[in-house]
């Protein structure tokens, strides 16, 4: 029984002093200066104050308990993790279209329920985006007027002309298409799939069209879509849209080709896909090195319980 | 030791983490859009020849075409199709991409054309739900409507 007790106050003591040991880790987390604060109305910053601001801006305020370890290593991997992706403090300094797509983005992370993040929002019940402030968000970066507003200008068509006047003499001959950077080569049979549905961006302004190969078609005449069977393959492909003048956006310039490859075990360390993106008519590969898949797989973090595929497949296919 | 228990639950049950599923994340298919009717063969078994969008009536349209009608398109722009050569355009309603804020899909289809193209062109357009068919029109020449379809050129797909 001494025994014990004294075994029991040694692990005590020896928890109490690793405790106190840790703490003297700390990893640096600095606020630097707000360069280029996010210009939005006064009720737009208030949300994202409140809700994103602690960890997506140079202004974070840790309460106590956050700064006690191991919770404030946690805290300041996050920090720095989600200031790199998105930093309100810095973000005047974006091109326009990038501004754009990230508050999409934001917007959607949050109706999706991926942001706040789960594990912060159980310490930080106050950061909770409510449905009201999610209509807010909503209606600033879609105002209710736009639907009736003047169709957009038409576009100037002299890219998306001469890119089409090549392609369709072929008169560069075959491709010589360089692999993505995880190893992934093209698939150039992509363009004779069938599809399985398209999608209007606005956001961004692009046109969409998936097609899905014969496993993947397979798979949603079958209803075996969570998980998709090793063996499909999705292609989405994207044009810039070219407005008419009239109200009608045509497909314009090709933007990109993106693949999604379903390989359980191939692909085990990339949540069982394979991820590879190419650009321009030239189909240059994306990506610096194999880690580019890191931003593949984040974005789609929000579908991972739909087997991280945001496409909801068209019924009917055969 | 009771602080520090409270810290250890409070990161471990923060690094565990569990919530409700969200709706939008739900698995599904795209029933809303599914072509149903007398349609044979479904326009979703050709291939694409191109799309649009149109913003007044909050449509958007995809181009298919049977083997022959896309060999040709994709290889010449000057949109004379061949005999054989049938082009179908699927219409739909839209509706907000649930999972994807900033996006629309395809939501109930609005009409479905086909136009084949033999000795001369026949058109033919359905509506409703389920499709049935309201217009069947043949000629020498094609209709307003067909021409309109069989001028579209196809999009870049290199």
């Amino acid at each position: 029984m001494a025994l014990a007790s004294r075994a029991f106050l040694w692990t005590g003591a020896v928890v109490c002093l690793g405790f106190a040991v840790i703490q003297l880790i700390r990893p640096e987390l600095k606020n630097p200066p707000v360069t280029a604060e996010i210009q939005a109305p006064e009720e737009v910053r208030q949300i994202l104050r409140t809700s994103c601001y602690s960890c997506h801006s140079n202004e974070t305020k840790l309460p106590w308990f956050d700064q006690i370890e191991p919770a404030y290593w946690l805290v300041t991997k996050d920090v720095k993790k989600a200031r790199r992706h998105l930093n309100f403090s810095e973000f005047g300094k974006l091109p326009a279209a990038q501004q754009k797509g990230l508050l999409f983005e934001a917007v959607n992370q949050i109706q999706m329920g991926a942001m706040p993040l789960p594990r912060y929002l159980k310490v930080h019940p106050e950061a909770k985006v409510t449905q009201d402030q999610v209509a807010v968000l909503r209606n600033y970066l879609v105002p209710p007027s736009t639907a009736s507003a003047a169709p957009a200008a038409a576009a100037d068509t002299t890219a998306g002309d001469a890119q089409y006047g090549k392609w369709i003499k072929q008169s560069e001959g075959p491709l010589e298409v360089q692999k993505s950077p995880n190893g992934i080569a093209f698939l150039p049979d992509y363009k004779n799939w069938k599809t399985i549905s398209s999608t209007d961006r606005f956001d961004g302004g692009t046109l969409r069209e998936i097609m899905g190969n014969d496993v993947a078609v397979k798979a949603i005449a079958d209803n075996h879509i969570n998980p998709w069977p090793d063996g499909t393959v999705f292609a989405k492909v994207a044009w810039f849209e070219q407005p008419d003048g009239q109200g009608v956006m045509r497909t314009g310039a090709f933007y990109q080709v993106e693949y999604m490859i379903r390989d359980s075990k191939k692909y085990a360390s990339t949540k069982g896909w394979g991820w590879a993106r190419w650009r321009g008519t030239d189909l240059k590969p994306y990506g610096k090195d194999a880690k580019f898949t890191n931003e593949c797989v984040s974005c789609h973090e929000p579908v991972a319980k739909n087997d991280y595929v945001y496409t909801m497949p068209i019924g009917g296919q055969q | 030791m009771k602080i520090i228990s409270l810290v250890g639950l409070v990161v471990l049950s923060s690094a565990v983490g569990c919530s409700k599923p969200n709706p939008r994340v739900e698995t599904r298919l795209n029933e809303d859009a599914r072509l149903m009717g007398e349609l044979t063969p479904n326009p979703m078994q050709g291939k694409v020849i191109t799309s649009w969008v149109d913003k007044r009536d909050s449509t958007m349209s995809t181009l298919y075409g049977n083997d022959a009608a896309v060999n040709y398109a994709r290889r010449n722009a000057e949109m004379k199709y061949p005999a054989g050569s049938v082009v179908s355009l699927v219409t739909w309603n839209q509706q907000e991409d649930g999972r994807w804020f900033g996006g629309k899909i395809p939501a109930t289809p609005k009409s479905v054309e086909v136009v084949s193209v033999g000795t001369g062109y026949s058109y033919q357009r359905f509506e409703g739900s389920p499709l049935k068919r309201v217009e069947n029109t043949e000629g020498a020449a094609p209709n307003e409507r067909a021409a309109y379809l069989l001028s579209q050129r196809a999009a870049v797909l290199p």
